[in-house]
């Protein structure tokens, strides 16, 4: 099956290289980007933006940015966004003198502060100008910073979902659960920063990758693509015999993941599993099989797999998601449910054949590329009036590619089901009797909720 | 009550109320007059949630039991439970003045006082601190210390609280109808009082009292209680994920528990059914017995493993010479003593009320254990000397509260 892949695939997707970058902005967001270079991406530029000259000094990263020589006169922005963001409007040349040539960009930021909730929407934006990719990945202040500093990022938060593609948002509050109280705090920050390492450099990974199933932007904007939401991301990785159950147990330990227990709500679900050359197929199989036991029926599962030399023994999954509460139907008609539902169910269905089947594999790359150069192109005349993606105007030129691909597969029940289905999956797991009694929560579970249930044991 | 030693023990539980009228003999044992019950409704995993209509059925209880026992109930000692109730054991320390070095009553009271002084949150009261024993100058073990000589005086305590207002609400249900409240007690507390004998006690003993909405445990060791707790899942719980997982109405998946329903898997033929009978809005249904007993299984394990963890908190499972003693409506499920006994790696055994006697089929339901207890509970209070070791419940906060 792996050489079969090869000829179909393997020559052209190495030629491919997507050219990222990823761009801090602010104390937090230099924090995160010296993890991340620390922790080891070499096919990533990275650029550190801040208005504290001394916080850049002492950045390691190789291109630095100073915001507003003459506002803020190489001090921080004093927790003040408007500073932040005249600021960055002084140093506009410099700042798309540093994101040009990239065709995607990460952009990293505490929210709530001067420079992450003043600049950071502002170089957002300009990235988005720069008709890249724009996937943020923010945080939101811990509760106990005060009213002032949560609006304040809230209301940046909301300037970045405008402008990024995705918004990735850790909530500094969950992120306090990831280390044992007794930790100390620089730990429970490094904890946060390493999260956030984690993250970008899976999703660097996951689009660099040349895989054997692979996964696009266009996946990844579906799993990604919800407005204020809680994204739910989870890597694990395992060299021990049994890999597969542990590497997924671990990815799904994540606090955002809360024991996988978030998935089940979630629409789109993007799995990538990537191994060295001994990674079996049954292995995978292994791994899915227990992943779609934290997924409701409804749920889209992108799937990819990259195999990949330096892996060696070890095999990583990297499962990412995204939770809104004000999902709608809306969502529904965006363009990543049809592209990537093209690209997934080919996919799907080959894995569950388990043969390879190369008309199905050939008609994957297509729809891949088609997608990959629609995006960008689409995004740039979009761009300049700053209109999010999600919102219809953008939808259209898509809309066509999906009733093809309804065509071309019939009426099929998987591009019926979804479209009805997925509102329901935001009801709560019902609790019968108890519906208006206390819930009783122990250890993290819902105890009113059947056990049967709870432990996804299939009763007839 | 004319009579002095009948005393009334009322437990408001999830699936029924029970109203048990007792008899204190004066050779000390407990004879049972009567026991009035009614269903309840209006009372979820132990708490009331419906006021009025939970006041209806205490009330029809309180005549039921009136009528059997032909007694006029006044007052009652009422059981709580819920799962705002905590428990934890605090240590008591006196100093004995510098001129003096014999340990007085007062001492004794200054050293319950002093265990209870500790910060349980605010809108917390306290419902219960049982002594375990007293400690003179580090003298371990020592059960009554009015008299010794010693100038450090310890006591430790076991120490149950609760939400307040949560326990009040029991109260003035009862207060409505209208009766007096003699003592609220812990429901789990009472069932121990009839479930254990005393040896067990000092032996080491778990009781689970596995009732309609809660779970109650009371543990033992060397005649004092170590650990208590009450866990708000029951036999409504069950219920429910059989109504949930079969498909069949909460009414039918009660009855097919009760009748039909084991907690231990294997152990039916591949394949067999249970016939659920059509009847008015029920269309007949077949179900297949291992997926019954899969299910209740499930979910009692799941309850027991949990319990296992609180009580690995603390090292005293390892001390329990007599073993567990599973009680409550829900011990009637068949299996479920094994089923218990495998988790805990210790004998468990069903039980029911055994220091009363009287109307015997109501002292042998385990379902009567607490309202039993309760009486029993109100006995060693209205008795002047306890018996050796039993631990006293001291005064609560709780008196004159309202």
């Amino acid at each position: 099956m792996i050489q079969l892949n090869k000829n179909y695939s393997l020559p052209e997707r190495l030629a491919e290289f997507i050219p990222i970058k990823i761009v801090s902005v602010g104390g937090a967001g230099l924090n995160a980007l010296d993890r991340i270079v620390l922790d080891g991406l070499e096919t990533a530029d990275v650029v550190a933006i801040n208005t504290d000259v001394h916080s850049l000094t002492s950045s390691v990263a190789t291109r630095k940015v100073q915001l507003g020589r003459s506002v803020s006169r190489g001090l921080g922005a004093g927790g003040d966004p408007d500073v932040g963001y005249q600021a960055a409007l002084e140093s506009a040349d410099e700042i798309r003198e540093a994101l040009a040539d990239a065709r995607v960009i990460f952009i990293c930021a505490g929210l709530g502060g001067g420079t992450g909730s003043g600049a950071a929407p502002y170089i957002a934006q300009a990235a988005r100008e720069a008709g890249a990719l724009v996937i943020a990945f923010v945080t939101l202040p811990f509760g106990f910073e005060g009213k002032r500093r949560n609006a304040q990022a809230r209301e940046a938060l909301a300037r970045f979902s405008e402008f990024a593609h995705a918004v990735v948002c850790f909530e500094n509050d969950r992120m306090g659960d990831l280390t044992s109280p007794q930790a100390g705090i620089h730990q429970a920050f490094a904890m946060a920063d390493m999260t956030i390492s984690q993250s970008v450099r899976a999703i660097v990974n996951l689009i660099q990758r040349p895989g054997l199933i692979r996964i696009g932007f266009d996946d990844l904007l579906a799993a990604l693509r919800t407005r204020n939401s809680r994204c739910v991301f989870g890597y694990g990785e395992s060299d021990s015999d049994n890999r597969a159950h542990e590497a997924l147990t671990q990815a799904l330990k994540n606090p955002l993941m809360d024991r996988g227990r978030m998935l089940a709500d979630a629409i789109h679900v993007l799995v990538q599993v990537a191994g060295g050359p001994g990674m079996t197929l049954s292995e995978v199989e292994i791994l899915m099989q227990e992943l779609g036991r934290h997924v409701s029926d409804q749920t889209q599962i992108l799937f990819g797999t990259v195999v990949d030399a330096r892996l060696g023994d070890r095999l990583s999954v990297t499962i990412i998601s995204s939770l809104s509460a004000e999902e709608d139907a809306s969502l529904l008609q965006t363009p990543p449910a049809p592209s990537s539902a093209s690209a997934e169910s080919p996919v799907r269905e080959r894995y569950q054949a388990a043969t390879p089947e190369p008309e199905i594999r050939t008609e994957e790359p297509i729809v891949e590329v088609t997608t990959l150069e629609e995006t960008i192109p689409v995004e740039e005349p979009v761009a300049t009036e700053a209109a999010p993606v999600a919102t219809p105007p953008s939808t259209e030129p898509h809309v066509i590619p999906t009733v093809a691909w309804k065509e071309e597969k019939g009426p099929g029940e998987k591009s019926a089901t979804p479209a009805k289905q997925e509102v329901l999956q935001f009801e709560p797991v019902t609790r019968g009797r108890f519906e208006k009694s206390e819930p009783t929560i122990i250890e993290g579970e819902d105890l009113d909720v059947p056990t049967y249930l709870r432990k996804h044991i299939k009763v007839k | 009550m004319a009579n002095n030693n009948l005393m009334v023990g009322l437990e408001i539980g999830t699936s029924k109320i029970c109203v048990v009228v007792g008899e204190s003999r004066p050779d000390g044992t407990l004879k049972i007059l009567g026991v009035g019950q009614a269903p309840s409704r209006g009372v979820r995993k132990g708490e009331i949630v419906d006021f009025e209509t939970a006041m209806k059925c205490v009330h029809e209880a309180v005549v039921d039991a009136e009528q059997k026992s032909d007694v006029m109930i006044k007052s009652v000692y009422v059981a709580v439970a819920g799962s705002h109730l905590q428990s934890f054991n605090n240590r008591g320390c006196v100093m004995l003045p510098e001129d003096r070095d014999e340990i007085d009553e007062q001492d004794v009271e200054d050293v319950k006082i002093n265990a209870r002084e500790v910060s349980i949150p605010a809108q917390n009261a306290f419902l219960h601190s049982v002594i375990q024993h007293y400690q003179v100058d580090g003298q371990q073990g020592v059960l009554n210390p009015a008299g010794m000589l010693g100038q450090k005086l310890e006591a430790d305590f076991h120490i149950i609280h609760g939400v307040r207002t949560r326990i009040q609400n029991t109260i003035r249900c009862v207060k409505e109808l209208p009766l007096d409240v003699e003592d609220v007690v812990f429901s789990g507390l009472a069932s121990a009082q009839v479930v254990l004998t005393q040896h067990e006690k000092d032996l080491g003993a778990l009781v689970i009292d596995i009732g309609g909405g809660t779970t109650d445990y009371v543990l033992y060791s060397e005649g004092a209680v170590r650990q208590s707790g009450c866990l708000a899942v029951g036999g409504d719980h069950i219920t429910n994920d059989i109504s949930m997982g079969l498909r069949i109405p909460m009414a039918r998946a009660e009855k097919i528990k009760t009748e039909e329903g084991s907690c231990v898997l294997g152990n039916c033929l591949p394949g067999e059914m249970i016939l659920l009978k059509d009847d008015s809005g029920f269309a007949g249904k077949e179900i297949e017995r291992e997926t019954l007993n899969t299910i209740i299984h499930l979910r009692l394990r799941e309850a027991f493993e949990l319990l296992k963890r609180r009580l690995e908190e603390e090292s005293y499972l390892g001390y329990l010479g007599a073993g567990i003693f599973i009680t409550g409506g829900c011990s009637l499920l068949s299996g479920i003593d094994h089923l218990a006994a495998d988790i805990f790696e210790i004998p468990a055994n069903l039980t029911h009320a055994q220091a009363a006697w009287g109307v015997t089929s109501a002292v042998e339901n385990p379902q009567f254990s607490t309202a039993i207890g309760l009486v029993k509970f109100a006995q060693v209070m209205h008795t002047d000397r306890p018996p050796r070791g039993f631990s006293r419940i001291l005064g609560k906060l709780f008196s004159g509260k309202r």
